[in-house]
């Protein structure tokens, strides 16, 4: 229901102001809901999380309105919020959110997939990477991002990007080799180190 | 990327499908209900550097209800809770009035304790002026600010608004809560914050309190939730007249009505009584909002779309 806070005493805008603000958030937020909650669900193991990251995402961006850079960046612009956020949220700064709990109900359905073959062998050699490469290479195929766009994202240089990447390719090509030798001779990795 | 694409959890799509188009809109219109920015209190200033700003809304306490009014004095800044090397504050302050020049005692709006690495301060006056809770941090050498706003009753004591300045140590709200929960009837709610001793950074604070006759909410919980006036009502499928009659009971006015009309969300002080009434919100103490429309149901938002003005703190402040 209504457990939302309804404003604090800060002095407002003139209305007019006001109005043009909200116009301008309830367009981004209409045009980029969609890739928000698919990216922050994309990266959150429980959904009660995701609904409290996706609550403060967009609560940002509603406070930071005037940093918000016009179309075609504003979901750039977002991505960008919502991983600081998430960052936040992985450092151990949770918070759960009134704002958040009918997001939360709706959410609750979700469960991220289970892999199996394969794609299980996949999905570990990506759990295996350091968090940035993960996060490069999920711009890339999970957000079809490209270079200039995962510059935007992250903040720092197409260059940058370009080599990172490049880096994080090589590095998931090591992992998964690594998880297809050990699925191939699965004598060589009993807990203890001893072949089994 | 081939390989990765294949581990795509979930796609945009899926992902919105999953949240129904109300819960959608009222985010939406949640979101923008809250303060914009704490920057416009400082019009002047130049933008800061980015800020971490937390909006903490506390879920209506379970039983506090009108028991959560006596928030006002803290009975842990007594002498016999200190802990610690208590950075001990008389009481009271005397100093010359600027404009008069005479002497004035005032006590102190809030208590600072030194506990372990930390400084536990409680509000002991929830009414105070602002500036003063503001003056005292400052005599601490702690650059935090503190505001309480009216909130409707089962929100009172509670975290509203928490704003910290990035790379700021954290501090933590100490709400009402837990203290009203097990109830003791007149157990007072107090508020207050646990800052580190080496604070750096600035903060923004926000408490709810209690309204003053007559003075609108500026965040509320549901007008059904314990504590609220229209708690244990039901108004499904109720006319505008059956709801306003058994409010009127419960000596509760509806100044005003909050009705759709072309996706936008109006507020007037007339609807016809023959109107249904979807929702409610608290407006002022002894007040509510109520959403009304021509219709049984509700008519379905889309998305993004705005559920209209909020009971938000007046444009006009």
């Amino acid at each position: 229901m209504w457990q939302v806070s309804k404003g604090v005493t800060l002095p407002s805008p003139p209305i007019a102001a006001q109005d043009e603000r909200q116009r301008r958030f309830e367009a981004a937020y209409a045009a980029h809901h969609g890739p928000v909650f698919g990216y922050v669900l994309r990266r959150t193991s429980n959904p009660d999380d995701a609904a409290d990251v996706i609550a403060e995402t967009f609560l940002t961006a509603w406070r930071r309105l005037e940093d918000m850079p016009p179309e075609p960046q504003a979901r750039l612009w977002l991505y960008g919020v919502a991983r600081r956020v998430l960052a936040n949220h992985h450092r151990g700064e949770r918070r759960r959110w009134a704002l958040a709990d009918r997001l939360r109900t709706d959410l609750a359905v979700y469960r991220p997939p289970e892999y199996t073959g394969e794609l299980a062998l996949i999905a570990e050699a990506f759990r295996g990477l350091p968090a940035a490469d993960r996060e490069l290479l999920a711009l890339t195929a999970w957000e079809g991002l490209d270079h200039g766009q995962i510059a935007v994202v992250l903040g720092c240089s197409r260059n940058a990007v370009r080599i990172r990447l490049h880096r994080a390719r090589k590095r998931f090509a090591a992992e998964l080799a690594r998880g297809q030798a050990r699925s191939a001779h699965p004598g060589v990795s009993v807990p203890n180190g001893d072949l089994a | 990327m081939n390989q990765l694409s294949r581990i795509t959890p979930v796609s945009d799509a899926e992902a919105a499908r999953l949240v129904r188009p109300d819960t959608l809109a009222d985010l939406a219109s949640d979101i923008t209900a809250t303060a914009p920015s704490g920057r416009r209190g400082h019009a002047a200033a130049a933008p800061r550097p980015a800020r971490r700003r937390v909006l903490l809304i506390a879920a209506p306490l379970a039983a506090a209800g009108v028991a959560a009014a006596v928030v006002a004095a803290s009975s842990i800044a007594s002498p016999g809770h200190q802990h610690g090397s208590a950075v001990k504050d008389r009481p009271a302050v005397t100093r010359s009035h600027p404009a008069t020049g005479h002497r004035t005692t005032q006590a102190r709006v809030l208590s600072f304790v030194r506990h372990g690495g930390y400084i536990i301060v409680k509000v002991r006056d929830p009414l105070a002026d602002p500036t003063r809770y503001n003056a005292e941090f400052a005599r601490h050498h702690l650059d935090i600010r503190l505001t309480m706003v009216p909130v409707s009753p089962s929100l009172i004591g509670t975290v509203v608004y928490m704003g910290l300045s990035q790379g700021a140590s954290p501090i933590t709200p100490i709400t009402a809560q837990g203290r009203c929960f097990t109830g003791g009837g007149g157990s007072a709610c107090p508020v207050g914050v646990r800052v580190p001793a080496d604070f750096h950074g600035n903060a923004v604070l926000t408490f709810g309190r209690a309204a003053r006759p007559g003075e609108k909410y500026e965040s509320t919980a549901s007008a059904f939730a314990p504590g609220e006036v229209m708690h244990g009502m039901s108004v499904q499928g109720e006319t505008v007249a059956q709801v306003v009659a058994a409010l009127h009971a419960r000596h509760v006015t509806v100044p005003l009505f909050n009705t759709v009309r072309k996706s936008v969300g109006r507020n007037v002080r007339h609807v016809p009584g023959d109107w249904y009434v979807y929702d409610a919100v608290p407006w002022a103490p002894g007040q509510v909002m109520l959403f009304v429309g021509p219709t049984r149901t509700e008519p379905k938002l889309g998305s993004g779309v705005s559920r209209g003005p909020q009971p938000s703190p007046s444009p006009t402040r």
